[in-house]
């Protein structure tokens, strides 16, 4: 997948577990060690750095090692990278009991749909359809304990 | 001691000072405009009193408001901060006739040195060597003359200014007439009072102030210097103390002259004698006295060991000083570094927005004071000030080190800051030598932002994808966009 910001280029592909990136005929490997709030923490060719990223619009802010840049995504650029069906997998946000589950396999949902809900921190959290879709394997059923980042529905296209 | 204090300021001095009071078991009174009704300083008080609309002629400049809302919560005294009221000699006395105690030097004190000619007059008087200049000048050929007489380059400046406010350097006699009117424009817009004086300019000078400190029974010490010669538009982005520059002998001498200065004018409370210092020939002149509480006073704080905003309070209160000039001494170094919602790489323009992301820097010896949190609007209406970092070390370039680290900690999304720009200063041999003067940074600092590196962009690319297309949401309930819910999905293949 290409990703245009401002004068720059990056070519980002799914490789394994990590990624591969090239930019300017430089070609590195990417590994997502930890992402959170606004946090990423990268290992790029083996070497640890954490990156702040807020986004605004096409604008993103982008801090490492304590500079920061402001890159504006260039506007026509496809998301829709090859082989690299990104929304496919719908993953709990934090540990908790799946409360309900709403739709059945197979079944074509709408973007927004609830999916199914997850109780934690004595909170409902809605996991909705990220876009429009089949529910391709529901992965949990009701009452169902589940980690963080455990797989709980996959989508996939209609 | 008082039992309630109205804070008559914003932001991170407001906080400061509210801080203080807390300490002392005192009770705080917030006053705010419609733009800051979320503002941490209104979360942080007792009490928060709306002033009005957010120019801040409708609210933190308004007199009347302010005594108001002193009555209304009972509060004992009032506290100015920095900036807005906090040198109106009319507002000290205003709040006296209130029955209430401005914290403070006296209005006749405020007078005084707030007219830059007639404390120059005062100065020359006691004794103190002033900038050799003319005062009290009226037409373009008396200006001419003295322009002549004192030789170029000149400074020209608003009698009744401060923070770089009607002031221009005229490098030759072509630039006088335009450089005057200008002035004079600036100074009647922001002051009200077109009157200008006009002194030698010396370009390679160094700024350097020293922090006084006075109670009502008479006693006056002085807290020893600070240097602030890292200005851009006249004014500071970092200031560190002990002054590089400065012997133990000058420094004495220096310190003599801002107490005879605060003596003069019968002064109490903390106050700040500015002076300008040739690097050439080491002879100090006066600039000015700040009659009030200073940005940088912590570096102060933390090299002396004394709580300044406490002292304030105490002196107003009537407290004797338990000390003597001979019970100070400075320990260690601390510089400060202000970080500024502005673009250094476009004219220092202020920058406005939403916080997205901020976060400080932690560690041993670091203070931040700010008054801002992820989430804060930095409007347009004020100072675009976000946050004082404050760092201590043993020694100069220990502390020169633990800023640097401790500013590539700092993160904040949503507005340019000058963060970047400090730390480019900081890396800079003249910096490094500390031999940077008042104008080093328009004449001989040549900086431009690089280009995002390698890294950054990958961090950006791996954000993108992560988070969905266009805004949509996987959960509605969800009112936190950086959320990892929505990095979750693009980081599984």
């Amino acid at each position: 997948m290409k990703i245009a910001f401002d004068q720059s280029t990056i070519d980002l592909t799914p490789n394994g577990r990590n990624y591969k990136a090239v930019s300017d005929g430089k070609t590195v490997d990417v590994e997502v060690i930890r992402a959170e709030n606004g946090k990423l923490d990268l290992l790029i060719d083996g070497k640890h750095i954490t990156a702040y990223i807020s986004s605004d619009g096409a604008k993103r802010w982008v801090t490492v090692n304590g500079q920061t840049f402001v890159l504006t995504k260039s506007s026509g650029t496809k998301r829709s990278g090859a082989g690299h069906d990104y929304a496919s997998e719908l993953a709990a946000p934090m540990p908790g009991q799946i409360r309900s589950v709403n739709v059945s396999e197979g079944e074509a949902v709408s973007k927004g749909q609830t999916l199914l809900v997850l109780e934690a921190m004595k909170m409902e959290i809605r996991i909705q359809a990220p876009r429009d879709g089949n529910v391709k394997e529901l992965m949990v059923k009701v009452g169902q304990t589940v980690e963080r980042e455990q797989i709980l529905v996959k989508m996939e296209e209609q | 001691m008082f039992s309630k204090i109205l804070i008559a300021n914003r932001g991170e001095i407001a906080i400061r000072i509210m801080r203080a009071c807390k300490e002392m078991g005192i009770q705080t009174v917030a006053v705010y405009s419609e733009a800051d009704k979320n503002s941490l300083h209104v979360q942080f008080a007792d009490e928060a009193i709306l002033l009005g609309a957010s120019e801040p002629k409708e609210s933190y400049l308004s007199i009347d408001k302010i005594i108001h809302a002193a009555k209304q919560t009972n509060a004992d005294a009032i506290h100015p901060g920095y900036g807005f009221l906090s040198e109106n000699a009319s507002f000290a006395a205003a709040v006296a006739s209130a029955k209430l105690t401005f914290i403070g030097p006296s209005a006749d004190s405020i007078r005084a040195m707030g007219d830059k000619a007639e404390s120059k007059i005062s100065m020359k008087k006691a004794g103190v060597p002033t900038v050799p200049g003319f005062e009290g000048l009226e037409s373009a050929t008396d200006f001419k003359k003295a322009a002549k007489e004192i030789g170029y380059p000149v400074l020209v400046k608003a009698a009744a200014g401060g923070g770089g406010k009607g002031m221009r350097v005229v490098e030759k006699e072509s630039e006088l007439g335009e450089a005057i009117e200008s002035a004079r424009r600036e100074a009647l817009n922001a002051f009200g009072d077109d009157r200008l004086l006009i002194e030698k300019y010396l370009p390679n000078a160094h700024h350097i102030e020293f922090q006084v400190l006075g109670d009502q029974h008479g006693n006056l010490v002085h807290l020893f210097e600070r240097e602030c010669s890292v200005q851009r538009r006249h004014q500071k982005i970092i200031e560190e103390t002990p002054s590089p520059l400065l012997a133990p002998k000058l420094r004495k001498q220096m310190g003599e002259a801002a107490v005879a200065s605060a003596k003069a004018v019968g002064y109490f409370n903390a106050g700040t004698v500015e002076f300008i210092v040739d690097p050439d020939t080491l002879k100090y002149y006066f600039l000015e006295m700040n009659t009030r509480l200073q940005v940088e006073h912590p570096i102060t704080e933390l090299v002396v060991g004394s709580d300044l905003v406490q002292w304030q309070i105490r002196i107003a209160a009537g407290e004797k000083f338990p000390f003597a000039q001979k019970d100070f001494s400075q320990r260690g170094h601390a510089i400060e570094c202000r970080i500024y919602a502005e673009d250094p790489a476009n004219g220092f323009l202020p920058s406005t927005g939403k916080l997205l992301q901020y976060i400080e820097p932690r560690g041993p010896n670091i203070r931040v004071d700010s008054g801002f949190t992820a989430g804060s609007e930095v409007t347009h209406f004020y100072d675009p000030l976000l946050a004082k970092l404050i760092v201590y070390g043993e020694s100069r370039e220990v502390t020169v080190q633990r800023m640097q680290a401790a500013l590539s900690e700092f993160v904040v999304h949503g507005v340019t800051t000058n963060i970047d720009f400090l730390q480019a200063v900081l890396r800079h041999e003249d910096f490094k030598r500390g031999d940077v003067s008042t104008r080093w940074v328009e004449t001989k600092f040549n900086w431009k932002p690089g280009g995002p590196s390698f890294q950054i962009l990958i961090a950006a690319a791996m954000a993108d994808m992560a988070t969905p297309r266009a805004p949509t949401r996987l959960n509605a309930n969800e009112a936190d966009p950086y959320s990892p819910w929505k990095t979750l999905s693009g980081f599984r293949n």
